[in-house]
């Protein structure tokens, strides 16, 4: 049997997740022993449109990103979403929140009339999406493990239930019972509570967990001594495109 | 079952004695307020006052995440992974020794399962009589404030700098006289473990059920369609934490990654918790619990009734550790059953 | 020898040796223990499948138990990763197995009596396993009536089968379809509706029933008006069966372990249960 071919693009973003995935190093060299790779900028030169599998990386943020992303969908059996940007929106999404003419003048400055922009919007919203590597980064084993799921043949797995879970898992102490905010309450695990794990909190990079229950998280994170602006600006950090920033 | 008398000063060395050939863990402070077991060093300060350990011993027993099966994709050719490490808990709460109880009754029947079979046998319990209550515990009154087995050694603190240790195990009691000669507690001795029992059990009453908590069972047979489980669970963040922290939740589960050669591969099982949004979905998306009330009372029913039923115990031990990581407010078997009892009383 | 420590979440070996399909969803699969015993389940029992690198799921044993031979017979809905990946198999492939496990029917109980048996969509996989049993000793029960409903046509499964059944004479046969097409010729409605059409002696009638979870309640409450008491009806029910062993948890009905208490339950057992039926 033919080896699956795989190409990798991206759209608005930072390339940071196809950097993950070079960092795999070795893993990388067995796990891609299994694929052809006809495209990925991060490691090698070249390009071709005949693949069957395509890792999208970035959100679309101009109206001919759409037209490139279905091209892309048109010629890919299976389209992953790879990283925040392109499953979520992610960050490029904050500006949503301006006005077209603030954001554009903050960006291109004089020369803003020569760029197209619009609202950044996850590539879901503009075609259908198979799978996706959630984060900001992903992480390059969760990477690894979709990757070999889809090669045996299955839907990817990823998880459907909050940060908490994989916290707990890890025995850390609840930044909630640290008088801190945490979006681990109503943000897909998979990243093994990473952030929480370093002392930091949870940002929602890997977007909502099906069934984030969001009336309760607003009420659970409006604690005295928080802010309602420090609470809006979380949600809208990488949760833009979702029903929890508005 | 005989008690010694132990003086802290000898604590140094019994614990690098154990430490060479067991994985050591004892109380400490993680930071204001937050104890946990953790890995014994040298010099390590130990909190004898914890209140409780952040983290529940399950972990020891039943890890976060634990490998279960190695298989061969071609030949589909499956090993069992037993993974068994010698270790030493020291500073194990009594109600925390009946979880494991209740952990060793629930995984041990039936099929037993091997994994937790022999990490059990690995592991030694060495109970302590708490010193301080958690604010959010009420072990004293739901029947956990005493382990009658289970641990091989009991400690209790009765002076600044000795302990009485009741043996509950030869394995214990060897572990105990590798510090060298041991000094049988006198009645005294004996006399202030007993005390220093009666405070603790005495203060941790402070709160607690307001009726006999063997009642459990039968109030909850009449609250299935109480509107407590509504009322409560609409807060729900289906985020499992409840059940994570639990010391006696052991739902679990299993999932696998074949290696990067793709030919070889790892089965695993991971903690999962019944409040967990598709913790009973089957394939085609059939949701057996599918609101977050049905759930919630489950979790309830299990530990209230489904767990007595099978063993006489509750299924909570009262640890308080699932009020504390319930950032919604609602875990709190205390405020359940005894609403529960309230809405049920003045029914009559 | 042997020497291998034994754990229970460690399957066998089987290989598939055939492979039919039986409706645009549903295939069969025929398996043949590699250890060259016979896999001694008894009707109603459920197996665990392992398709390495993909997982593991239950599935119910749809042949008769089989004293002499090492095959044994599933059918499987394409609808998750373990079933889509059965589905790419072919004859030769090796899965791993662990099971059988759960409870059965009680078919000592049925012997002289009347059966009905009520298939409704995939129902008719595991309770196939009971029928062909009861066929083998056919002479030892009353009459046995089969009662199969399915949503469309195109989703009847094991047609031809079930067609050869009612020509035998030895099943009474009744069908039904929610959602008739063109091709249709014979009932149409839910699968409560064929209940008055077989005069049964509810005294004397046991009852099998498997189907959608949406089921029971109305097949069951349609049984009792007609007379047939709780301690007659057995149902099979599914749940979220992961470890087979009654600890994972995900297969709870209330207190019960699906897995290990069940998947067939006498309704007497389970009445009291908010969570059964």
């Amino acid at each position: 049997m033919a080896k699956p071919r795989i190409a990798f693009f991206d759209f608005a973003g930072c390339e940071g997740d196809q950097l993950q995935i070079a960092n795999l190093e070795e893993r990388l060299l067995d796990i891609l022993g299994h694929v052809e790779v006809v495209s990925f900028r991060e490691v090698a030169t070249g390009h071709s449109d005949d693949y069957d599998v395509a890792f999208v990386e970035g959100s679309i943020t101009r109206p001919e990103d759409e037209i490139r992303l279905k091209e892309i969908r048109k010629n890919a059996k299976v389209l992953v979403a790879l990283g925040a940007c392109a499953a979520i929106g992610g960050i490029n999404c904050l500006k949503n929140f301006l006005a077209e003419n603030v954001y554009r003048e903050e960006v291109y400055g004089s020369s803003a009339r020569w760029f197209s922009t619009y609202a950044a919007r996850p590539l879901k919203s503009v075609v259908k999406v198979d799978a996706e590597v959630p984060g900001c980064p992903i992480d390059p084993t969760e990477f690894a493990r979709i990757t070999k799921e889809l090669l045996l043949g299955r839907a990817p797995w990823i998880s459907d239930f909050p940060v908490c879970v994989e916290c707990k898992q890890a025995g850390n102490v609840c930044r909630y019972e640290m008088g801190k905010m945490c979006l681990g309450i109503i943000t897909r695990a998979g990243c093994k509570a990473a952030c929480v794990s370093q002392g930091a909190h949870c940002w929602g990079c890997r977007g909502l967990v099906p069934g984030a229950n969001l009336d309760a998280a607003r009420i659970v994170m409006d604690r005295p001594g928080t802010s309602r602006k420090a609470i809006q600006d979380l949600l809208r950090f990488f949760l833009g495109d979702t029903g929890a920033a508005l | 079952m005989t008690t010694y008398t132990v003086y802290k000063e000898q604590l140094p060395r019994l614990f690098e004695k154990w430490s060479e050939a067991h994985a050591l863990y004892v109380p400490a402070r993680l930071r204001e307020g937050f104890y946990d077991l953790v890995p014994w060093k040298p010099g390590l300060e130990i909190a004898w006052d914890f209140d409780v350990a952040y983290n529940s011993p399950k972990r020891f027993l039943l890890p976060p995440r634990e490998t279960l099966i190695t298989f061969n994709r071609k030949t589909c050719e499956a090993a069992p992974v037993f993974e068994a490490p010698a270790q030493i808990l020291f500073g194990v709460h009594p109600y925390d020794v009946k979880a494991i109880n209740q952990l060793d009754q629930l995984l041990e029947t039936g099929a037993p399962d091997q994994n937790y079979v022999r990490r059990r046998a690995a592991t030694v319990i060495m109970a302590f009589e708490p010193l301080t209550v958690s604010p959010s515990a009420f072990w004293a009154t739901v029947g956990a404030a005493t382990a009658a087995h289970g641990y091989d050694l009991y400690w209790t603190k009765i002076g600044p700098a000795s302990f009485t240790v009741e043996v509950g195990s030869q394995r214990g009691e060897e572990l105990l006289a590798m510090g060298g000669p041991l000094l049988p507690a006198t009645a005294g001795d004996k006399e202030g473990a007993r005390r220093a029992k009666a405070r603790i059990v005495f203060k941790a009453r402070r709160s607690g059920l307001r009726y006999n908590w063997e009642e459990t069972p039968r109030l909850l047979a009449k609250c299935w369609d109480s509107p407590l489980w509504r009322r409560y669970s609409q807060m729900c963040l289906a985020c499992g934490s409840c059940n994570l922290v639990c010391p006696t939740c052991y739902c679990f589960d299993i999932r696998e990654e074949a290696d990067d050669q793709l030919e070889e591969g790892i089965r695993y099982r991971e903690w999962d918790g019944c409040m967990l949004e598709s913790f009973a979905k089957v394939a085609g998306n059939h949701n057996f619990r599918p609101k977050a009330q049905d759930r919630y009372r489950h979790r309830y029913f299990r530990k209230g009734k489904y767990i007595y039923d099978k063993i006489g115990e509750l299924g909570c031990v009262g640890c308080g550790r699932c009020v504390r990581a319930c950032t919604a407010g609602i875990a709190n078997p205390l405020k359940v059953f005894n609403e529960l009892w309230e809405e049920t009383t003045h029914e009559h | 020898m042997n020497t291998k420590p034994f754990s229970p979440y460690v399957p066998r070996p089987v290989t598939l040796v055939e492979k039919t399909k039986l409706s645009d969803f549903v295939t069969r699969f025929t398996f043949e223990q590699d250890n060259g015993k016979p896999l001694a389940h008894k009707p109603g029992q459920f197996v665990n499948l392992s398709v390495y690198g993909i997982g593991e799921a239950p599935f119910s044993i749809s042949s008769p138990p089989r004293r002499t031979h090492n095959t044994f017979e599933i059918a499987v809905r394409k609808i998750g990763a373990v079933t889509g990946a059965l589905h790419a198999l072919e004859p030769g492939a090796k899965v791993g197995l662990r099971g059988p496990y759960g409870s059965s029917f009680p078919v000592m109980k049925f012997v002289g009596k009347d059966v009905l048996i009520v298939a409704g969509g995939l129902g008719y996989i595991p309770l196939r396993s009971l029928l062909f049993y009861q066929l083998r000793h056919r002479d030892e029960f009353g009459r046995m009536v089969l009662m199969v409903g399915t949503r469309e046509p195109k989703e009847r499964i094991f047609v031809d089968e079930i067609a050869d059944l009612a020509k035998s004479g030895d099943v009474e046969v009744l069908e039904t379809v929610d959602m008739p097409d063109n091709t249709w010729k014979g009932n149409v409605g839910v699968i409560t509706t064929l209940l008055p059409k077989a005069e049964l002696d509810p005294g004397n009638t046991y009852v099998a029933m498997v189907g959608p979870p949406i089921m029971y309640r109305f097949v069951i409450a349609e049984c009792r008006k007609k007379g047939i008491a709780s301690d007659q009806i057995f149902v099979s029910l599914e749940r979220k069966m992961k470890c087979g062993l009654g600890k994972c948890g995900h297969c709870q009905i209330n207190e019960l372990n699906a897995c290990i208490d069940g998947p067939v339950f006498c309704y007497t057992d389970i009445e009291a249960y908010q969570e059964a039926i």
